[in-house]
């Protein structure tokens, strides 16, 4: 099983701890990542103003996985909508993609659909499964709760990303199982952690990212676990940066999927990265078994 | 007596040119106003001795050795990037350096070690000379067959590959007639010395100038960091504009260079937007139009950093941006793309920039990007529902299925469980209207009313409403392609 890895713009810089323990995690369960230097910005940026550059930008990184001849690993969730997003354009709309591999000509580029684009979480719970997931456990975790954050552009628009059912899924809670812990149930689990409106509108940004750590709190959880470079910002970094009239909620810190896959399977902390998440997780190793 | 006229008129425009730019890096300086922490103004050639001096005398020195190694004659961030580069630099670096020592400063280097160093026709000159001619070669075929993707070609650049062509050319060729004929060895002297003195005076002007500058700007930024004396790095900045040599390895890394083959603005390049700095920094004088291109190629950024690590001349270009790029936008005018993602590493340093500053231009981006649409601010008006504006009905079509809109029965589902509105007490008085009524807006071609509310740009793009729209209106999608339209409308290339 070999993939593209598509790692996007944030990650190698702000969220290295993902990089390291998702390509922990897939050595162990031998999946082969092969890396493409030339992949560029997904397009989710300039999708607000420029709708015409936004498929190009998506629609080039295609063409390049299609030359590799590999499947898309993509690990950040907006740059996962993006791409979903322009696949779907091209394959509904001819007109756009005979506009667009002219474009990608001058590149001797084309995309023809050929490429699967998967997010990391659909990898492991599709291509590897949970029997297997299973059997790579060495120390479970024992009553530890984690509050799973989807994250909006995997699961929505459904009929575009077809990651999971959009109103009630199962696939990261199932994920989060494997390991031992506790997936709980808690009201705002499927909403927007407010990255999108961060350096926009940044109180509203603040805002929506205090009431989902308050109801992940209420709901009693010890870490929230996402699977996208801005959730985790959001949760990490910008949740440090509260102003104090929303730091009545602080206290949740949140830690990556592959990072709490890599605890159970024994990997070691540095190998998963764990100090370079900017809040501390290190307690969570106290519920190991 | 000519040649030492000439030497020392070259001599002295080389000196007072070295020194002339080396003022510029303390005379020059990147505003920094708006900050938390603003840099104190008495930042001069004290503070960067100091600097320097504790650096040298401390165990970063080991540092700068390894540096000086790895980087600077070896060359190990060019190999990394293009080996049939590194070749070509490599060639011309080590053949002209092996001349400049062996021949052209020979009678204070060579001869006092070697005192029979004079033979008749020199071996070695021939050779390094070859090995420049062969760089030069190199560097003309990546730039005129290969055309490097994103790697602009400009006077500077032809001038520099001329400039060392005829002083190679001339030497060989008087090393080589200089057994046969006296008479045209004499002639092509005065070619050679002029094309060397011509080149040694407009040094500190040209590109050439990389030489002094590209190791020290892969030395300072070895040593300094973010930590390091804000007046030093203001200083190392406006240095690393002179470090940097256009070579356009930025450009090729850039995450975003895509959007410049779409957009063509030259300045989303990151080293164009270099070339533009140096004389941007000069004066400082900028047109509106300028200012708005710079503007937007500076924002159009996803702060990924690459520029920064492919840099063959370690030019910090990460916080040269940042910083840069607060200055531009806080001298005025519209850059509608602070209202995207673009703005997220902005605000991840909020707490970096003085409050009101860091506000103050979101707000106008906001209030310009609104006001053209007069309709929705006097709500005592009657709206004449016949008078649909179909033209602009039919504008929307960017995205798959954007006449969904036309289904809308408002039932509000997608107001409902819109995060946005469900955070505010009052959702109408801070967003203007709310995603149904934008879509019934669009059922009535009302432009005004459609594009003109807030609620546009705090859209997250979370695809809560369209996901449970039970009608399948694509509210998401429309919402984005009412943003892309009201931009266009904005920048008045649509009616």
């Amino acid at each position: 099983m070999k993939f593209t890895l598509f790692i996007g713009c944030n990650i190698p810089v702000r969220v290295q701890q993902y990089e390291l323990s998702a390509r922990a995690v897939s050595e162990k369960l031998g999946i082969e990542v092969a890396d493409n230097r030339e992949f560029k910005c997904c397009g989710n940026p300039i999708r607000n103003t420029d709708h015409q550059t936004f498929i190009l930008m998506a629609a080039r990184n295609l063409a390049l996985a299609e030359k590799q001849g590999l499947n898309m690993m993509v690990l950040c969730k907006c740059c996962f909508g993006s791409l979903k997003k322009v696949a779907h354009l091209m394959e509904q709309n001819p007109l756009i993609q005979e506009e667009v591999n002219a474009e990608l000509a001058k590149e001797n580029l084309c995309y023809t659909g050929k490429v699967e684009i998967k997010h990391f979480l659909s990898i492991l719970y599709h291509d590897i499964g949970i029997k297997v997931l299973k059997e790579t456990i060495t120390r479970p975790f024992k009553k530890l709760n984690i509050a799973t954050h989807y994250g909006c552009h995997a699961l929505r628009p459904s009929d575009v990303t077809k990651f999971d059912n959009p109103v009630a899924p199962v696939l990261f809670d199932e994920l989060v199982k494997v390991t031992g812990a506790k997936s709980i149930d808690w009201p705002l689990k499927l909403e927007c952690c407010g990255a999108p409106m961060l350096g926009v509108m940044d109180t509203l940004s603040m805002d929506l990212t205090e009431k989902k750590l308050a109801s992940g709190l209420k709901a009693g959880a010890d870490y929230l676990c996402v699977a996208c470079p801005y959730c985790q910002m959001q949760f990490d970094r910008v949740q440090e940066m509260m102003p104090p009239h929303l730091e009545r909620s602080r206290g949740l810190s949140s830690i990556v999927y592959p990072q709490l896959l890599g605890l159970a399977m024994g990997l070691s902390n540095d190998k998963l990265g764990m100090s370079r998440n900017i809040l501390d997780i290190s307690n969570i190793e106290s519920f190991l078994e | 007596m000519f040649y030492d006229i000439t030497l020392y008129v070259a001599l002295t425009i080389f000196g007072v040119g070295l020194m002339y730019k080396i003022s510029g890096w303390f005379r020059f300086s990147i505003d920094m106003q708006n900050r938390v922490i603003s840099t104190p103004a008495a930042s001069g050639i004290g503070t960067a001795v100091k600097g320097i001096l504790a650096t040298l005398f401390s165990p970063k020195f080991l540092i700068l050795i390894r540096v000086f190694v790895k980087d600077v004659l070896v060359q190990m961030r060019i190999f990394n990037e293009d080996i049939l580069r590194w070749l070509m630099h490599m060639l011309i670096f080590t053949g002209f350096m092996f001349l400049l020592i062996t021949h052209a400063l020979g009678k204070i280097i060579v001869t006092p070690l070697f005192d029979r160093y004079y033979l008749a026709l020199n071996p070695f000159l021939l050779v390094a000379g070859t090995m420049v001619l062969s760089g030069i070669a190199i560097a003309g075929y990546r730039r005129l067959v290969l055309k490097v993707a994103r790697l602009k070609t400009s006077a500077m650049d032809y001038y520099v590959l001329i400039i060392i062509a005829i002083i190679i050319l001339s030497g060989m060729a008087m090393e080589l007639t200089k057994l046969t004929s006296y008479e045209y060895h004499q002639k092509i002297w005065y070619i050679h010395v002029f094309a060397c003195l011509f080149g040694l005076a407009y040094l500190p002007f040209s590109k050439m100038l990389h030489m002094f500058t590209t190791p020290l700007s892969l030395l300072a930024n070895a040593v300094m960091d973010k930590q390091s004396d804000p007046g030093n790095i203001q200083i190392r900045q406006m240095m690393e504009l002179d470090a940097c040599t256009r070579c356009g390895t930025c450009s090729n890394r850039c995450s975003v260079a895509v959007a410049f083959d779409r957009i063509g603005n030259e300045y989303i390049l990151p080293s164009e937007r270099m070339a533009f700095l140096k004389d941007y920094y000069a004066d400082k004088t900028i047109s509106t139009k300028g200012l708005e291109a710079i503007q937007q190629g500076i924002y159009l950024c996803t702060n990924c950093d690459r520029c920064t690590v492919a840099c063959p001349a370690g030019i910090n270009l990460r916080e040269l941006w940042f910083n840069v790029r607060e200055e531009m936008i806080q001298r005025g005018h519209f850059v509608d793309l602070m209202l995207t993602p673009f703005s997220y590493f902005r605000g991840l340093n909020i707490n970096e920039f003085d409050s009101e500053q860091y506000d103050k231009p979101l707000a106008s981006v906001r209030k310009k990007i609104t006001e053209p649409y007069k309709l929705l601010h006097r709500s005592d008006d009657i709206i004449p529902l016949t008078s649909a504006n179909q033209k602009f009905k039919d504008t929307a079509g960017l995205t798959d299925r954007s006449g969904t809109y036309a289904y809308c029965f408002t039932c509000e589902n997608c107001s409902t469980v819109c995060p946005v509105v469900g955070n505010y007490e009052d959702p109408q008085k801070n967003l203007d209207l709310l995603p149904h009524q934008i879509m019934r807006s669009m059922g009535f071609g009302i432009r005004d009313l459609a594009m003109g509310s807030r609620m546009l740009w705090y859209c997250l793009t979370c695809y809560q409403c369209q996901e449970h729209c039970p009608q399948s209106v694509k509210v998401t999608d429309i919402l984005y392609e009412l943003k892309n339209l009201s931009v266009t409308y904005n920048s008045g290339k649509q009616q």
